[in-house]
């Protein structure tokens, strides 16, 4: 045989074996799959999208003893607005202020939001919103040290819509409850994070949750009863039994209102005691004892802003401030009873520039006066600290200067200071004159703040302020 | 020099070099010694910046993740298993944190999941360990592999580490494990 036939013959040969191989050989056998089921989740049991089981997930944190919270005189902030839903701390003796620069004792990172904490037995509760793993998470730390005691949460995704989280929790006889901004209210043992109990008002209720989702804060009373305010098809407020989270009644909504970012507060008008409530759609007393709890006494929906954030404040036994931002402005409500009939009417309303308004935040009645920020519609004194007289509600008696301007930031009395928080993270202390407000010092405490709307928190010397990231503890007192 | 003598001599000169590295390298792990220092991360100090998988002279990282069962919680809605924002929280590829599927879970009751690490498969990139402490209880953190690494003089991560956690550790205390969250 030739030398160039035997090479051609090689030839085909090598390219009849190559050919070969590339047919057989499958590159891609060594590969694995990633696809539903490789964790050998028991059929059924696979997750949809929209599920949520409120409270599913628990973690606990290994903190030092030392570091842990002990038995001792802790004082108490323990719900939205304190313990007298008036946004005063009364204490004991007056604080002393600590001198030079307040420290900050520690500060903890968040999902974006403007959900504010409570305090209760040395510990810190926060309904936080988790972006990473889209769920609402109720969180327990230590007030002296910031440290995570332990977290319960569960997977509710969202879109972000001015951040996530939103509301104040609740604390009663050792129990904290929390609503989450779809509507899910989650009760636990406020020592061991223990899940006590759940309700979904949207589930339960058909509450249509609104733009920019639930504001509304959980109110407990003294009796144990949690109030809610689901405003759905057929409830318009609900007492729940605390221990079970059982409903022990409802009032119908007759009044056709829808859910607002306002929280329910109690009052007492005409003598009774009635919880007040802001909806979409108008505002109304509903009794709050005696035999006819649940019931609602009257409504008014002459004035319905679109929007509403703030709570009602009461004025008197028989007057109740309104106020609402986005052009809404304020209103006054008389409230009126006559034996068993009650009339509700509203004696004026105006805009936002005539007068004591707010956006977000709700005014503090303190010693005659009436506290507020103006909102940006506020006219010329926009977002400054303003006071005002229940007599008077078009006229300020008092101004901030013109660079003390808060946007849509917090603030509370204690004792007879004013803490004010700009929407920037600086805090301002001012001292509370009769007419007026003296500006004492002011302190950055959150660097590049931004967005800091969730209300303030006051325990043990402790204030508890946020930004849309972070919440820090800062020690106001000596 | 004959062409077939050159290329002899060439393979032998392979050959037999790569033999006495390996050797060398063999020796040297050997014969470490209690007071000999080996390049360690403190999970404490490190803020899983992505380095670590890119900066190894090795081809695939010595840096990999670790994970102490004593302190995972064994969540089945991990934040180190699960990519952020996913639809569905299943083992489908779109809905994982590992780019190299080296995290595996199984089912142990509802609603709790045992997790491990395929060693072969992570690239030490951290993704997980980020995940985990932003939201878990930082029961994943990172590890160099100390069969793995092959001890550099000046480790090329250690130059590029932002916040200083790669540190000269004794080889007894070769690993810094975590025990608590």
């Amino acid at each position: 045989m030739k030398k160039t036939t035997l090479i051609t013959f090689a030839v085909i040969a090598l390219y009849a074996i190559a050919l070969a191989v590339w047919q057989l050989y499958d590159p891609t056998s060594k590969l694995t799959q990633f696809i539903p089921g490789a964790d050998n989740r028991p059929a059924g049991t696979a997750r949809r999208a929209d599920s949520v089981v409120i409270g599913e997930f628990f973690m606990r944190y290994d903190v030092a003893p030392s570091n842990a919270p002990s038995q001792g005189s802790w004082q108490a902030w323990t719900g939205f607005r304190g313990q007298g839903k008036d946004n005063i701390c009364k204490n004991a003796t007056p604080i002393q202020l600590a001198k030079g620069d307040f420290p900050v004792l520690w500060t903890i990172e968040t999902g974006e939001g403007h959900a504010a904490p409570v305090i209760f037995d040395g510990k810190v509760y926060l309904l936080d919103y988790d972006e990473h793993v889209s769920s609402d998470a109720l969180r327990c730390f230590s007030l002296i040290t910031g440290e995570e005691l332990w977290r319960r949460w569960y997977r509710v995704p969202m879109k972000r819509n001015h951040g996530f989280s939103r509301t104040i929790p609740a604390i009663h006889d050792g129990k904290v409850v929390s609503i989450g901004p779809e509507g899910h209210v989650m009760c636990c043992n406020a020592q061991t994070g223990d899940l006590l109990w759940t309700l979904d008002m949207k589930k339960r209720y058909g509450t249509e949750i609104p733009f920019w989702y639930t504001g509304q804060c959980p109110y407990i009373t003294s009796q144990g009863e949690l109030i809610l305010a689901p405003a759905g098809k057929d409830v318009l407020l609900a007492g729940i039994d605390m221990k079970n989270g059982e409903e022990l009644w409802t009032t119908p909504n007759t009044v056709a209102f829808k859910m607002s970012h306002s929280s329910v507060m109690p009052m007492v008008l005409g003598g009774q005691s009635t919880l007040v409530y802001a909806g979409v759609g108008g505002v109304c007393g509903v009794a709050a004892d005696g035999n006819e709890k649940g019931k609602l006494l009257w409504s008014a929906n002459k004035w319905q802003p679109s929007v509403l954030a703030p709570s009602p404040l009461q004025l008197s036994s028989s007057q109740i401030f309104l106020v609402a931002g986005y052009g809404a402005g304020g209103a006054l409500l008389q409230v009126d009873r006559s034996g068993q009939q009650w009339t509700a009417t509203i004696r004026e309303q105006y805009k936002a520039d005539k007068g004591l308004s707010s956006e977000q935040q709700t005014p503090i009645l303190h010693d005659g006066m009436i506290i507020t920020i103006l909102p940006k519609d506020g006219g010329g004194m926009r977002e400054r600290l303003s006071l005002y007289t229940p007599s008077d509600l078009h006229h300020a008696v008092w101004n901030s200067a013109a660079d003390e301007r808060f946007g849509l930031g917090p603030y509370i009395v204690i004792d007879k200071r004013l803490f004010a928080f700009k929407e920037t993270g600086e805090l301002y202390v001012y001292d509370i004159l009769p007419r007026s407000l003296q500006l004492i010092r002011k302190q950055q405490i959150i660097p590049d703040g931004s967005d800091a709307w969730g209300p303030m928190a006051y325990a043990n010397g402790m204030l508890l302020v946020r930004d849309a990231k972070h919440v820090s503890c800062v020690k106001i007192e000596d | 020099m004959e062409r077939r003598k050159f290329l002899a001599t060439c393979g032998t000169l392979l050959a037999g070099g790569s033999l006495a590295a390996m050797g060398s390298v063999l020796a040297v792990k050997a014969s470490r010694n209690e007071g000999d220092m080996m390049w360690q991360i403190d999970p404490e100090k490190c803020v899983q910046c992505g380095r670590c998988q890119t900066e190894c002279v090795l081809p695939v990282s010595a840096v990999k993740c670790f994970h102490a069962n004593q302190v995972c919680g064994y969540c089945d809605l991990c934040g180190g298993y699960y990519r952020a924002n996913v639809k569905e929280l299943n083992t489908a590829a779109e809905n994982m944190m590992c780019p190299t599927g080296a995290i595996q879970r199984k089912f142990v009751e509802e609603p709790y999941f045992e997790y491990t690490i395929d060693e072969e498969l992570c690239n030490g990139c951290g993704k997980c360990v980020k995940g985990c402490s932003s939201f878990g209880n930082g029961s994943l953190f990172l590890q160099i592999q100390q069969e793995r690494c092959l001890g550099c003089n000046e480790c090329k991560i250690s130059k590029v580490c932002v916040s200083g956690a790669i540190q000269r550790v004794p080889v007894g205390t070769a690993y810094k494990l975590k025990e608590h969250a």
